[in-house]
């Protein structure tokens, strides 16, 4: 399954991992119990809320059955088209400006020459930062008297805007700090795919006269397609789900700006006390993510190994 | 080395290099990757750095727009967020429920992993989709249907709800990793050990785990992250003051705190990172190899 990894020795055939394949019972054995949690919780879970989406929890948390009301009352919500488009933009400026800074933080890593191990460990530091304390640590980098980002602004002499007041700023900073705790994991994902790729290639390209710029997109992005796959999925993984990071942000405002999806069924759920409406939106949240997933695991990863990457 | 070797031939090929051009290819080549290097660092170590310096500041500091620096550094947010009514209880939480979501899943996926990666038996796509599939299922979503649930098992409030969502969403990620590094090991070795009457346990424990190290060690530090920062859950599962862990607090320390100390809260927001950084640091090589290498994802 893993590309990189099992492509330094032989992939062992499925003919050759017959072990000791006497005992018939010990695989499932020792499959089952990691099993019980995954399906007893998640499962649980994904099936509760498909079950729940379907059901009114009146204040007595009795439910009743009521077939597709909430889904119909859920989508002629103006509230929460607005927040999905909202989250549709958020997920596609977080996948445009999430993919180039990793991109471009990857070759950056990849060609420096000094310090290699000290750059490659910082970079991935923010990966380790709670998205609350994150979202804390943005708040006050972008606060309008006295952070950082309107200290600098105003040694430069330029407007110091009110950040996380302005409905478009705020999503901005959102945005960016979305950007910032997932960067590093697709940037070393993207850096381990640049490490595959065999240096002569770009030596046999450079004699060719191709310039830097078509040997990048002519040689570098289809041989790290994999990985741009891997690093796609967890950027657009980790943006469609977004949550603590805005909810310790902006809360969604102001003026719900920043409220998206996950935002609007916290709300609804928890604090509308309306389960029925929340678990619709667990279940848009869900499809949107696992149609996104598998459309790239397969152009990206299993369309590449068809066409010739493997035997 | 071939590269330099190969470049040199390529540019002996055109006319011989004057020391202009040379200097001019050294000096594009420093601004090529210079600026990218200083943005990275900036970009990512400003947050950090601007709470930790923020933490040091007087409070009223903080809202001055000409101090980047702190005047008269101190470490009074800090004594004050230790002395906090409460602290030590969520740090308290914050360890407890990170361990037993670090040593259970990692256990179980030890387990299934093995499964996984060493025997052939019927079903094993199946099963091992239903361990991979909730990797795709983002974590925030289940808080509903998890908090009826466990409201209806009364278990809202309790340890054991922590632990249990915790567990299973580490189980998956973990498995994930060590399968990997278990398939890496040659089946030789294992058939040499088993020659020599060594069972399956034993196999286990003094071919496979010693050989896949590094990738237990990146579970155990990918899963203690996953563990410390996770915040859906708790927020979703647990409502008294003294269950909390340190992310859940740190999000209710806006609404619970009569003044506006930003120092405190910068403080805080540091402690609660400072702890996983230190792991992190502590086998930072490891963990990025193990991303690099593609053994991660």
């Amino acid at each position: 399954m893993s590309v990189s990894a099992a492509s330094g020795s032989t992939p062992p055939t499925t003919r050759e991992r017959i072990a000791d394949a006497g005992t018939f019972t010990v695989p499932y054995l020792l499959v089952i119990p990691g099993l019980v949690f995954v399906l007893g919780v998640l499962g649980y879970a994904v099936a509760g809320g498909f079950w729940l989406s379907l059901h009114e929890t009146d204040m007595f948390l009795m439910k009743t059955y009521v077939g597709l009301e909430n889904y119909i009352k859920v989508f002629n919500d103006p509230r929460f088209q607005a927040s999905l488009w909202r989250t549709i933009v958020f997920v596609i400026a977080s996948i445009a400006l999430g993919i180039t800074m990793s991109l471009m933080f990857a070759l950056t890593l990849y060609h420096v020459g000094f310090g290699k191990r000290l750059f490659r460990g910082m970079s991935l530091l923010p990966y380790f930062v709670s998205g609350i304390a994150a979202a804390v640590m943005f708040r006050f980098v972008f606060t309008t008297s006295g952070g950082f980002v309107n200290q600098v602004l105003g040694l430069l002499g330029l407007h110091q805007p009110s950040w996380l007041g302005d409905p478009v700023l705020a999503f901005i900073v959102a945005v960016l700090a979305n950007c910032w705790f997932m960067v590093p994991f697709a940037t070393l994902i993207l850096l381990g795919g640049l490490q595959t790729v065999d240096k002569d290639i770009y030596d046999a390209a450079t004699i060719d006269g191709a310039g830097p710029i078509q040997t990048f997109f002519k040689i570098t992005v289809p041989m790290i397609k994999p990985m741009l796959g891997v690093s796609l999925i967890w950027v657009s993984y980790i943006s469609f789900s977004t949550f603590d990071i805005i909810l310790a942000l902006t809360a969604g405002g102001p003026q719900r700006a920043t409220e998206v999806v996950s935002m609007y069924m916290y709300q609804l759920a928890f604090l509308q006390l309306d389960f029925g409406q929340g678990a619709v939106l667990m279940v848009v949240l869900l499809t949107f993510n696992t149609v996104l997933s598998l459309v790239y695991i397969y152009y990206f990863i299993l369309a590449d190994r068809r066409h010739g990457r493997e035997p | 080395m071939a590269t330099l070797a190969s470049r040199r031939e390529i540019s002996a090929i055109g006319q011989p290099p004057s020391l202009l051009d040379e200097l001019l290819r050294r000096f594009g080549r420093v601004i090529l990757i210079g600026i990218p290097l200083a943005f990275l660092v900036i970009w990512t170590m400003v947050p950090i750095v601007w709470a930790l310096l923020a933490s040091l500041k007087d409070p009223l500091e903080i809202y001055e727009s000409t101090t980047f620096l702190p005047r008269d550094p101190s470490l009074r947010a800090y004594w004050i967020v230790l002395g906090m009514d409460g602290f030590g209880k969520w740090l308290f939480n914050s360890i407890l429920v990170t361990l037993v979501a670090t040593i259970v899943p990692l256990i179980l996926s030890i387990l299934a992993a093995y499964a996984f990666a060493k025997y052939l038996f019927p079903f094993r796509h199946v099963l091992l989709l239903m361990y991979l599939i909730p990797r795709i299922i983002p974590r925030v979503s289940l808080i509903v249907p998890l908090n009826d649930l466990m409201t209806d098992l009364g278990l809202i409030n309790t340890y054991w709800v922590l632990y249990i969502t915790y567990i299973a969403s580490a189980v998956p990620l973990a498995t994930w990793i060590l399968v990997g590094f278990f398939k890496a090991v040659p089946k030789e070795i294992e058939e040499s050990a088993t020659i020599d009457g060594a069972n399956m346990w034993n196999r286990l424990r003094y071919v496979i785990l010693p050989i896949a190290w590094p990738g237990v060690v990146t579970a155990a530090v990918l899963c203690i992250r996953e563990g410390w920062n996770e915040f859906a859950f708790v927020l979703a599962l647990v409502t008294e003051t003294g269950m909390r862990t340190l992310p859940y607090a740190l999000y209710m320390l806006r609404d619970s705190m009569g003044v506006q100390d930003y120092a405190v809260y910068n403080a805080f927001t540091i402690l609660t990172v400072l702890p996983l950084l230190v792991v992190y640091l502590l086998l930072e090589r490891r963990v990025v190899e193990s991303i690099v290498s593609g053994a991660v994802k």
